[in-house]
């Protein structure tokens, strides 16, 4: 670290390469902190988090019971110790709740002023975060699993919306009408996501196995089908399909740089794929437990050296490295199904969301204290000291 | 030091009992405190120890887990860093992981372990994040209510509740059925309870009504009423020693007939006196209806007598200085007779109808009603219903009526009594005559004499027919209070009943010879009911004769039809064929006798063996006789038992130790056949495991069921191999049949 520092300072080094080595060093030691909390508002399991990308301030929750809180998640009471406070909520006794469980939620990207959410109501609802009133509704015909909003579009505004219809459909906000549809899909749509590098790329994730690539200007078929098996085994038997598992593919993360591609499939694989060639890059990453019926929200880390993958597994969630497929370490804190997780890029921390209706905050360890300074430490918690009788016939 | 550690971690959660033994756990504290690194491994040594399946060492192993956890910072960070699990193997928190067995244990796991997260939370909470998680999930998750002691989940709580819920419906179900009923049956009961109460008021008026009645009444029929209702027995004592009228009858010699009239007038006289007492006399139940009217026309004279003076006088008492002593006695008997069969007859209807009925009926109505918690009028009306029938119950048993067979009285009011008649008048012969020629009987005015089985039936019919003239003339004879045949049947009356057969015989005039016949009647019917009966046969066919060609053969040794050798016999006698057709086999199989004695031989639970078998019990030999500890009596038998335990030991000898073998195998891995003197027979890994810790429950016992002692046989690995071979054969020779055929052939 102070090496990093003094480079720095001589002027040696890419100002990125302190950043990264600093948030590489965090991320390996992220941990269940006891001075972090997130206010328990859910009463049932929580399905879904979304932190805004422009400053990392707000987190949306959505719960299995229809409930959508927001979070803030900055501390500023100058102590150790916080608890992040909902700052308003969609409760049960909101005039517009969903009826049924939240299966999305995202931040307008732009600015915190909107946001949307889906919900197995089969409605897709755009918020006025300032009014908690709906500024729009989209009705669908089937239950809604995934939505999602392009990060970096600045020529559409599009909503890909994956529902228990094969059809993936485009919502223009601009509109307000459900402009496109996507064929191609067999299954119910589990997952969409649309690329952070190219604006018009979308992918999307079905119970068919299959993962679809689309160009959405392109109207008459997506660009690629993912195949697992690089294209050699199909070659024998021109028609079967390519796909990308062998069972329901319920989970699609692209990673920061947009370069590359993960899905995770109901037979406890997760794959890395090439996003602009769709070639699979046969990371091996073991075997990564799924029993999720729905779409599962898992993320990676920005802005590190190994790039991270945060995938939940369990009642736990594994952080792997990207590109060596490497299981760094599983945390342990949730006593339940971890459904979504959420990384906060600015601070290095981790929430997520599990079915015991807890949103745990994993922050990154602070550095060991001085040895001076740990008799100071234990004074302050009791609870840390041996409780060893002093005498020994006792014990 | 490992080593220690991992032995007294085993120890200690082994051992099987509820409490830790505390110097083990110092040991262990000992060691624990030493360093961390021996902290982690009591740690691992521990969550391996939860694992087990079996609730005693999850129980045991906790206990050392909350000792630990108290003491150690080390020790906390490790059982919070994986207090998922933890909580799953010791509070059940994951349904597809239940605690194991035993259950009681499993229970108590459970409540400690949730009583201890919860103090661990109240000390720990704030430093250990996950602790705290922990418990919150417990509390909000899985609703376990902290301060439940009955720890009981949320599902099952619900359960409970829906159970409970359920009951509740069908109880009321139930009771709401039960009032409708209730509501139909109570004009029934009520009419019952109506019917019954008139009925004890017809049998006996309340004690209060009486002088009501008195007025009501006139005396002739009061008394008659009396007569059949008497609410006391009443023995009168006169105070002199003049024998006693009314109480005494039976036993006195009646010495004149003037005594008996003067009773039934001072009677009337005494209640016309007010005397305010009911007098019911048992033994004027036992006047007949003739002597009755005649006592009537007495007493509808004595009701002139107004004046006591003259009553005094006509009865011929001299002095009216008598003191007459009532005594009243509280149990009341009720004597049944033709006039108030009927009501009687009722009354048995009806106490049988609420016995019967409408009690328990009555009686489940409040429990339901009760049950399903309604509290309003229909409880009420069940308790009142209830204690009505009890009152009538209780009434009818106060009542102390007697019945008569119901049988017999249909027989008695038409022949039984006249039959009484019959052998009383007979005049006694003086003479001894042993015999009575038949023709002859008449002129003695005896009924001819007639086998015991006519006799029976000739006594009911025929005397009667003979003696009808006479009766009927004896019966006015009778009415007249004077006449000394009045006197005669009030004597007869009071003489205590005989069989009917008894007074036939000693009504003879001729005892001794009827004496006989009796007692020669009475062998025949003793041997006639132990002959045996046997179904007709030839023998019988051919009872006491002779016959001439029974067992002869004739042979004809020659078909031909001229000539026969004739130093030939053509007759040959066969003994055994003419033995056949006089005798017949009849098998006898003996009385079957249950056995009285019990086998007693000691059995090794202390208690002695129960079973009873005739010569031999299959488990201890020949039954011999044992005192109460089960020893045998006899000095050679004692002997023999004794040798026998002795050659049993002699078979296994000491050096070949079970136990010391055990362990000589365990050491070298070379089979010594210890297992062969394993006594109960069980596998010698399974008795390996069982000595390991013996003071654990054993699992597998408990699992040894009939279900799974027929599994073991059922599902033998050499049955079933046997049964697949069997069915492949059948299978092979349907293929043997079809094996020309191509699509046989192929399979």
């Amino acid at each position: 670290m102070l090496a990093f520092i003094s480079a720095r300072q001589a002027g040696l080094d890419d100002p990125l390469r302190l950043r990264r080595a600093e948030s590489t060093r965090r991320v390996l030691s992220l941990e269940l902190n006891k001075d972090r909390d997130v206010e328990r508002i859910h009463g049932s399991g929580v399905n879904t988090l979304d932190i805004e990308p422009v400053e990392g301030r707000y987190m949306l929750s959505g719960g299995s019971d229809g409930v959508i809180v927001l979070y803030d998640l900055e501390n500023f009471s100058r102590k150790p110790c916080y608890t992040c406070k909902a700052i308003c909520s969609v409760g049960r006794s909101h005039p517009d709740v969903h009826k049924f469980s939240v299966e999305t939620v995202q931040w307008y990207p732009r600015d915190t002023g909107m946001f949307t959410s889906s919900s197995f109501d089969k409605t897709l609802k755009i918020w006025d975060t300032n009014t908690l009133q709906p500024a729009d509704v989209f009705n669908f015909e089937g239950t809604v699993y995934s939505h999602h909003m392009s990060p970096v579009a600045t020529k559409h505004c599009l909503i890909a919306v994956g529902t228990k219809s094969p059809k993936v459909q485009l919502c223009d906000l601009k509109s307000g009408s459900c402009s496109q549809i996507l064929q191609g899909h067999r299954q119910e749509v589990l997952a969409v996501a649309w690329s952070p590098r190219h604006e018009y790329v979308l992918a999307t994730a079905s119970a068919d196995s299959r993962v679809k690539l689309w160009d959405v200007r392109r109207a008459s078929g997506c660009l690629i089908t993912l195949d697992q098996y690089n294209g050699e085994k199909s070659k024998a038997s021109s028609e079967a399909a390519n796909t990308a598992h062998n069972g329901r593919v319920n989970g699609l993360c692209f990673t920061s740089d947009g370069l590359h591609l993960l899905t995770i499939g109901t037979d406890d694989r997760m794959r890395l794929w090439n996003s602009s060639s769709g070639e699979n890059t046969l990371v091996n990453y073991g075997k990564v437990c799924n029993e999720s019926r729905k779409g599962l929200k898992f993320t990676t880390s920005t802005g590190c050296d190994p790039e991270f993958a945060f995938v939940p597994y369990g009642s736990t969630i594994a952080v792997y490295t990207i590109y060596s497929g490497e299981l760094i370490t599983m945390l342990r804190g949730h006593y339940n199904t971890v459904d979504c997780c959420v990384f906060q890029p600015n601070f290095q921390e981790l929430y997520s969301g599990s079915k015991d209706c807890n949103i745990l905050a994993w922050v990154p360890a602070l550095r060991e204290p001085m040895p001076d300074e740990d008799a100071a430490k234990q004074r302050l918690n009791p609870a840390f000291e041996d409780g060893w009788s002093s005498s020994d016939d006792e014990g | 030091m490992d080593q220690k550690l991992s032995q007294l971690v085993e120890d200690l959660t082994t051992s099987g009992e509820p409490q830790l033994n505390p110097e083990k756990m110092k040991e262990l504290k000992k060691i624990c405190k030493s360093s961390d690194e021996h902290i982690s491994h009591a740690y691992h040594l521990l969550m391996t120890q939860l694992n087990q399946e079996h609730a005693e060492i999850r129980f045991s192993a906790f206990q050392i887990v909350d000792e630990l956890f108290t003491r150690s910072h080390q020790f906390r960070t490790l059982i919070i860093s994986n207090f998922q699990e933890f909580l799953e193997l010791t509070i059940e928190t994951d349904h597809e992981q239940p605690l194991p067995p035993p259950k009681e244990v499993a229970q108590k796991l459970k409540k400690t372990a949730i009583k201890s997260v919860q103090a661990w939370h109240e000390k720990y909470g704030e430093a250990y994040k996950k602790l705290s998680l922990g418990y919150h999930f417990l509390k909000q998750n899985k609703k376990v209510d902290f301060q439940d002691v009955n720890v009981r989940t949320l599902a099952e709580r619900r359960r409970e509740e829906e159970k409970q819920k359920r009951l509740d419906n069908i109880y009321k179900e139930k009771a709401k059925r039960a009032e409708k009923e209730m509501e139909e049956m109570s004009q029934e009961i009520q009419d019952t309870l109506t019917e019954m109460e008139n009925c004890f008021r017809l049998l006996m008026p309340d004690p209060f009504d009486f002088t009501v009645n008195d007025t009501e009444l006139d005396p002739v029929t009061e008394r008659t009423a009396n007569e059949d209702k008497p609410t006391s027995s009443l023995s009168i004592q006169i105070a002199d020693h003049q024998p006693s009228l009314l109480g005494h009858m039976d036993d006195e010699q009646p010495c004149c007939s003037k005594d008996l009239p003067s009773v039934s007038p001072c009677l009337i006289a005494g209640r016309n006196r007010d005397l305010n007492e009911e007098l019911g006399l048992p033994e004027q139940k036992e006047i007949d209806r003739g002597e009755r009217s005649e006592a009537e026309i007495i007493a509808a004279a004595a009701t002139d007598y107004d004046d006591y003076e003259t009553f005094v006088r006509n009865h011929g008492l001299g002095s009216h200085k008598y003191t007459l002593n009532l005594e009243i006695s509280t149990d009341v008997k009720v004597r049944e007779n033709e006039d108030n069969t009927a009501i009687i007859n009722n009354i048995i209807d009806a106490h049988k109808l609420i016995r019967n009925k409408f009690l328990p009926s009555v009686q489940s109505w409040i429990q339901l009603f009760t049950r399903a918690g309604i509290n309003d009028g229909c409880l009420r009306c069940a308790i009142d219903f209830k204690n009505k029938l009890e009152t009538a119950m209780e009434k009818h048993k106060e009542m102390n009526i007697d019945y008569k067979e119901r049988k017999r009285k249909v027989m008695k009011v038409s022949d039984n009594e006249d039959d009484e008649d019959e052998f009383v008048e007979v005049p006694e012969k003086e003479g001894y005559e042993p015999h009575i020629p038949d023709h002859l009987r008449k002129e003695y005015g005896l009924e001819p004499q007639s086998s015991p089985k006519a006799l029976a039936k000739g006594m009911v019919v025929k005397p009667a027919l003979l003696s009808f003239h006479s009766q009927s003339k004896k019966n006015e004879e009778e009415l007249d209070p004077t006449c000394a045949a009045a006197t005669l049947k009030l004597i007869r009356d009071k003489l205590p009943k005989l069989p009917s057969l008894n007074t036939s015989a000693s009504a003879n005039p001729e005892p001794a010879a009827s004496g006989e016949l009796d007692s020669e009647t009475g062998k025949l019917e003793e041997e006639r009911a132990k002959a045996p009966i046997i179904p007709f046969g030839l023998d019988l066919y051919y009872w006491g004769q002779d016959q001439p060609t029974a067992g002869k053969i004739l042979k004809f040794s020659s078909q031909h039809r001229f000539w026969a050798p004739n130093e030939m016999e053509e007759e040959v006698e066969n003994k055994e064929v003419a033995e056949m057709l006089k005798s017949r086999c009849i098998t006898f199989s003996g009385k079957f006798e249950p056995v009285k004695h019990k086998c007693r031989a000691p059995m090794p639970d202390g208690r002695l063996c129960e079973r009873q078998d005739r010569v031999k019990c299959p488990f201890h030999g020949k039954i011999i006789p044992r005192d109460e500890s089960g020893n045998p009596v006899n000095p050679e038998d004692k002997m023999r038992e004794e040798k026998k335990r002795f050659e049993k030991q002699a078979e296994q000898p000491e050096w070949q130790d079970p136990e010391f073998m055990r362990e000589v195998e365990a050491a070298t891995g070379v089979d010594l056949g210890s297992s062969r003197y394993s006594g109960k027979g069980k596998g010698g890994k399974n008795k390996g495991k069982k000595r390991k810790y013996p003071n654990l429950t054993d699992l597998k016992q408990e699992a040894n069921t009939s279900r799974s002692r027929l599994e073991k046989k059922v599902f033998n690995k050499g049955a079933m191999k046997r049964v697949v071979k069997a069915m492949n054969r059948m299978d092979q020779k349907k293929h043997e049949k079809f094996a020309n055929q191509f699509n046989y052939a192929l399979n």
